[in-house]
């Protein structure tokens, strides 16, 4: 039941990462940090879950709630560092489709 | 009143049986009463000031004036413990009070989303539901249409408990009040979804998969709201595979759109229906693999469809050291070999 | 009032006074050590609130005969932000979350009366009674 939630705001991205296990203990925790950050106009949001080694449909939520405030404040929504495992809850649940989930940080880091 | 007296005396016959002869009988006693006065909710610093005034009496030269006064402090310490423990009994109360109050609800959901496998010539079905906590979020409903079809709804509501259960009976409710003519799998998506996407939380969301039957010519026709995948097994090569289905959750976008699939099913044929508490089980060793569950599916093929879905369950209960993470729901329907 | 005695609460060394007070009346009117230390609890606790929640107040002690009884009055006066729901204050296990009201079920068991008024943002005020057994 751990979760590191880090906020790094970098000129007008606003760059989250997320370590840890993300259930319905932990949500919470995570919404309340980020649903505020997301409701800024314009905003754009890159949200890193590289560190992420459980996710359950609560922890889906939080993103779909981020997701949908983003989008009405006109902004920008990324998901990046996906593992096989989330990569699969996002295509399952048609969220691929609609928020962009890269499985590569930009100008990949080692 | 008269127990406190009683409790007196008690004590002091005790405290002089012990130092008498400080026997462990003695001691014994002691501890019987202070179960005793447990039970009457006798706060601690009762006792110490029973102990105290016994003691003044009986030895009124030895108990001088400093011993009394050390009391005062050991009185005012037991005062913030009696404060506590019974603040702590009345929380258990509560408990207790919310936990019957849960039970109610459990039931009444219980009624409210009940539905009957039912009992179709030519096929044979097999549902079990469990729910992780007292309420359950995952929701399934079996529909006999006249025209000699059975639809069934399989629906996960994100979270557990009693926030997902109050959501799942909205949808319940919702589906009941469509009329006859727009039950295909398609229209009952997308009007549930509108239904969704007006009603809830931003973070919370509705996966569903609803298939119908056609009993006559054998087509199971289908669409998934971002619902974990259902299986296919064909008899004839004693193979699995995923009943291909792709579309959003609901509650997402207000104007989605569902594709519906069709799947022709042959004698001895199954589709496996279930929620993502079957392929979340946890094992202490990682997540149960796909392979895993249909290992389990097949050695249990030659069953009833009831009692494979109850032994898979069974079995998987027992990997999970009977801790079960999130609802479970397991429905499997087979076109008979002979009909 | 001559029978009515007030120490103001500021800082932390006001509580202490506000229990002496206390229980100095509780053994002039004849309280045994028991009840005094019951007395003294419900003070503290009071005092404590408004020390760290409620800025400034007073706790006043009254000695009270009514019907042939005797009894002590406890009053708890603060100007501070006030309590919105009071049913939910003196409900237990609100005192583990902190805050203003906490420990107010505790203090109302100790006493054998006890009556609470408060509105946002005009203060709070207790009064509790322990009679003479």
């Amino acid at each position: 039941m751990n979760i590191n939630i880090d906020v790094n705001h970098n000129e007008n991205i606003t760059e989250v990462t997320v370590g840890g296990e993300i259930d319905v203990y932990t949500a919470p925790e995570l919404k309340k940090e980020l649903i505020p950050l997301s409701e800024k106009d314009n905003v754009e949001m890159i949200v890193d879950l590289s560190g992420v080694s459980y996710m359950d449909s609560t922890g889906l939520g939080v993103f779909v709630g981020l997701f949908k405030n983003v989008r009405a404040h006109d902004g920008q929504f990324k998901i990046i560092g996906l593992s096989s495992r989330l990569k699969r809850l996002f295509e399952i649940t048609g969220l691929a489709d609609i928020i962009d989930i890269s499985t590569k940080m930009e100008g990949e880091k080692k | 009143m008269d127990f406190r007296q009683k409790l007196e005396s008690k004590y002091r016959e005790i405290l002089t049986n012990y130092l008498a002869d400080r026997s462990e009988q003695a001691l014994y006693q002691g501890q019987k009463l202070s179960r005793n006065a447990i039970e009457r909710n006798i706060p601690p610093e009762e006792i110490v000031s029973i102990h105290r005034n016994i003691m003044a009496e009986m030895f009124p030269e030895k108990f001088n004036d400093k011993m009394q006064e050390s009391f005062d402090i050991l009185l005012e310490v037991m005062v913030a413990y009696g404060f506590a423990y019974r603040e702590h009994q009345n929380l258990k109360h509560i408990q207790q009070e919310l936990r019957t109050e849960m039970e109610i609800a459990a039931n009444v959901q219980k009624t409210l989303l009940g539905t009957e496998v039912p009992c179709k010539k030519g096929m044979d079905i097999g549902a079990i539901s469990v729910p992780a906590k007292h309420m359950n979020g995952d929701y399934f409903n079996f529909v006999e249409d006249e025209n000699n079809s059975v639809s069934i709804a399989i629906a996960d509501v994100i979270g557990k408990g009693l926030p997902a259960a109050l959501c799942m009976s909205m949808i319940k409710y919702a589906m009941d009040s469509l009329p006859e003519n727009r039950k295909t799998p398609t229209l009952v998506l997308e009007n549930l979804n509108r239904v969704v996407e007006q009603n809830v939380d931003l973070t919370m969301f509705i996966t569903m998969f609803y298939g119908t039957y056609h009993i006559d010519d054998h087509i199971f026709s289908y669409a998934s709201a971002g619902h974990e995948p259902g299986l296919f097994y064909h008899a004839e090569t004693q193979t699995f595979s995923e009943l291909p289905a792709k579309g959003l959750l609901l509650g997402i976008e207000k104007n989605t759109k569902y594709r519906k699939y069709e799947k022709e099913v042959m004698p001895g044929d199954m589709i496996i229906l279930m929620s993502d508490g079957v392929t979340e089980s946890r094992t202490k060793e990682g997540f149960i693999e796909r392979e895993e569950l249909l290992a389990l599916i097949e050695k249990n093929i030659h069953l009833k469809a009831q009692n494979i879905v109850q032994n898979v369950y069974k079995e998987l209960e027992k990997l999970q050291d009977f801790q079960l993470r999130d609802d479970f729901t397991l429905i499997i329907l087979r076109r008979n070999v002979l009909s | 009032m001559d029978n009515q005695s007030c120490v103001k609460i500021i800082n932390e060394w006001d509580i202490v006074s506000a229990r002496q007070l206390g229980r100095n009346v509780a053994k002039e009117l004849g309280f045994g050590t028991v009840d005094q230390a019951r007395i003294t609890t419900a003070i503290s606790e009071l005092a404590r609130n408004i020390f760290l929640y409620a800025g400034q107040g007073q706790i006043c002690i009254e000695k009270l005969y009514e019907n042939g009884k005797t009894g002590l009055r406890l009053l708890s006066i603060d100007s501070g932000p006030g309590i919105k729901d009071l049913r939910q204050v003196m409900e237990d296990g609100y005192s583990t979350s902190g805050g203003l009201g906490a420990g107010l079920p505790g203090v109302k068991r100790l006493m054998d009366d006890f009556q609470i008024d408060s509105s946002p943002g005009e203060g709070t005020d207790i009064r509790a009674i322990k009679w003479l057994r």
